[in-house]
């Protein structure tokens, strides 16, 4: 493992992205983290293209993604990453303000890996992103990244 | 926002199957007010009447057909009779006549083989007299000349007797005028004239018969057809007013359904509203809890007291109203989640909320009332949602009782519903208020007494309306609270 395989959060709301990324200082985990500010941005960094066509080859560790984003919303992006062979082994955790049980149906059913409701009070907010982003960036193993492994 | 109805343990009204007079008697003025007052009856009504007025028609007819039948039946009986009779006189004037010529030719002769008709006159006479009798059974004046002609013609034989035993005595000269005139010559005169009479009688008689035969005849067969008219016409009209009334209800029911329509569909852009407000608010509360908490740890050390406060009051408000809006939240997805309808065994269910609610229930001293419950039919889910908030609410208001007391009981109000209370030696609240208890964010208390967004009440009253039950309260100041609700029993039996 040479290079730091980074935390891709898909946030529109730079306040709740700073927040999270507070939250992550706590941890020093917040320098992996990588910030989209909208559906079309995650999938610009995935597919390496746009603002991200320089940027060094491999997927994320794990993928944090609101639902409500302008552009491209969080089920979109989700169905883009799980329907392609190269992006679906990457772990998707929802984490968004919806309680609503028609998005949480919709998103495992679309193969998100968590589904996290971002609490109101900032001291369970930064516990949960903080706990998020040990788990899924430090804890968990990642797949192996299947370029280097499938022809 | 008050949403409040009034809602007391009022009997429900009861369904009713008439048509709704909306807005007072519509149809057509010029059918009268013999047609207006018909509509204001139930079609029950209508129809019984209808077929009541037919039926009548049926018996009257039937009645009267009977009737003219049996004089006909009569009238052929008496004409036979008649008939009889008028053959019976041509017999007997033809046997006296024969007798009568016989009877002359032995005056003249003294042959006593000429006697033998007028024998058999004598003989028979009495059989026929009684048959005659018998044929003129009804009618007095025909009677009455039978009598006069028996007498004529006892008179008639008497005379001819005479004549005879004169000829067998004294010979031919003593009877030679009676030969030639006839004996009792008037008698006989008599009796042709009687008997022609009673012919005639009789013939008038028959004719008159006929004629009353083919009236009643005629009579029977119109009073048929107009009662067939008659049912017609009934029939025709019981129709129309089933059809006018099937037609109406149609009407309301496709106005019914396209009400509903709109209604639910305002619903669901409420619906869609109120979520999308609740959703997007809670973005902005948690930056200020967010930033407030930074604030507070990157500058707390500079802070005094007081400014600590004001951050630490920024912060509740914030998570006070997060709480307001995730119970708003969950009051919305009650209104639109999709409902069960399963048996749902209260007591189980009430033993799960309690083994829920075991740690609000540590450190207290609690007194149970439980009585059975039954089973009732609804969504578990939403029903256990129903005690949670009842019973949370009891323990809330009780937590200044040295000793609480809670109750939990049913009264079986009718055969399909069935009343569920919790009752609590609480707070209790002032009726006047009553009306407030069930609204969304109504509360009757301030924040610093007891706690709460006012949610509770409004959810259990929306749960309950979802399965067609009511919820009600009663209580008094100082003096505990009891909260009603019913619910649609699994068997209707039990």
């Amino acid at each position: 493992m040479t290079t730091i395989k980074p935390i891709l959060l898909a946030e529109d709301n730079p306040r709740d992205a700073e927040l999270a990324l507070a939250a992550m200082e706590e941890h020093h985990i917040a320098d992996k983290v990588v910030v989209c500010h909208d559906g079309a941005e995650v999938l610009d960094y995935l597919y390496c293209r746009g603002v991200f066509a320089s940027r060094q080859h491999g997927n994320p560790v794990v993928v944090f993604l609101d639902l409500k984003m302008p552009k491209v919303d969080g089920l979109e992006v989700l169905r883009t990453i799980k329907n392609d062979v190269n992006l679906k082994p990457i772990p998707v955790v929802m984490l968004t303000s919806s309680r609503e049980e028609r998005d949480l149906a919709q998103s495992y059913a679309l193969g998100a890996n968590a589904y996290v409701v971002k609490p109101v009070e900032f001291h369970q907010f930064i516990k949960a992103v903080k706990e998020l982003g040990v788990f899924w960036g430090v804890i968990n193993e990642p797949p192996p990244e299947y370029s280097e492994r499938i022809k | 926002m008050e949403s409040v109805t009034q809602e007391r343990p009022t009997t429900p009204a009861s369904v009713r199957s008439e048509p709704i007079p909306e807005g007072g008697p519509a149809p057509a003025p010029k059918t009268g007010w013999l047609m207006e007052w018909f509509t204001h009856w139930s079609i029950e009504r209508r129809v019984l009447a209808g077929f009541g007025l037919v039926f009548t028609g049926i018996v009257v007819i039937s009645a009267i057909s009977y009737r003219n039948t049996a004089i006909l039946i009569e009238n052929s009986l008496l004409d036979t009779k008649s008939h009889e009779l008028v053959q019976l006189l041509d017999s007997v004037g033809e046997a006296l006549g024969a007798a009568e010529s016989g009877h002359r030719r032995y005056l003249v002769t003294g042959d006593e083989s000429y006697l033998i008709s007028y024998r058999t006159v004598v003989e028979q006479m009495p059989d026929y007299l009684r048959y005659l009798r018998s044929l003129t059974g009804g009618g007095l004046e025909q009677q009455a000349r039978v009598a006069a002609l028996e007498q004529l013609i006892a008179k008639q034989l008497r005379a001819e007797a005479g004549a005879i035993t004169q000829r067998e005595k004294r010979g031919y000269d003593a009877v030679r005028h009676l030969a030639l005139s006839g004996a009792a010559k008037n008698e006989l005169e008599g009796i042709h004239h009687l008997m022609m009479e009673l012919d005639s009688a009789e013939q008038r008689a028959l004719l008159l018969r006929v004629a009353q035969s083919a009236g009643s005849t005629r009579n029977t067969i119109a009073l048929l057809g107009l009662g067939a008219l008659l049912q017609l016409m009934l029939l025709a009209s019981v129709y129309f007013l089933i059809h006018h009334d099937v037609t109406e209800r149609r009407r309301v029911a496709t106005e019914l359904q396209s009400r509903g329509e709109l209604l639910q569909a305002a619903n669901k852009e409420l619906e869609a509203f109120s979520y999308s407000v609740s959703h997007d608010l809670r973005a902005p509360l948690r930056h200020i809890d967010g930033y407030a908490a930074l604030l507070s740890k990157a500058a707390g050390e500079t802070l005094n007291d007081k400014a600590r406060r004001y951050l630490q009051t920024i912060s509740d408000s914030a998570k006070q109203m997060g709480q307001l809006i995730d119970d708003l939240l969950v009051f919305s997805r009650m209104g639109r989640q999709d409902m069960l309808r399963t048996t749902v065994n209260l007591d189980q269910l009430v033993k799960t909320v309690l083994h829920d609610l075991r740690l609000d229930l540590q450190g207290r001293t609690i007194s149970w009332t439980m009585h059975p419950l039954p089973e009732v039919l609804g969504d578990p889910a939403m029903l256990r949602q129903v005690f949670v908030n009842l019973i949370s609410n009891a323990l809330k208001f009780t937590a200044t009782r040295p000793e609480t007391k809670i109750e939990i009981g049913a009264n079986k109000r009718n055969p399909a519903e069935v009343e569920i209370f919790v009752r609590d030696n609480g707070v209790g609240f002032d009726m006047q208020y009553v009306n407030k208890l069930f609204g969304v964010f109504q509360r009757l208390h301030r924040n610093d007494e007891f706690e709460g967004t006012g949610i509770g009440l409004a959810n259990v009253r929306r749960i309950i309306h979802r399965h067609g039950g009511r919820t009600w309260a009663e209580g008094a100041l100082d003096q505990g609270a009891a909260f009603y609700f019913s619910v649609p029993l699994a068997r209707a039996s039990r």
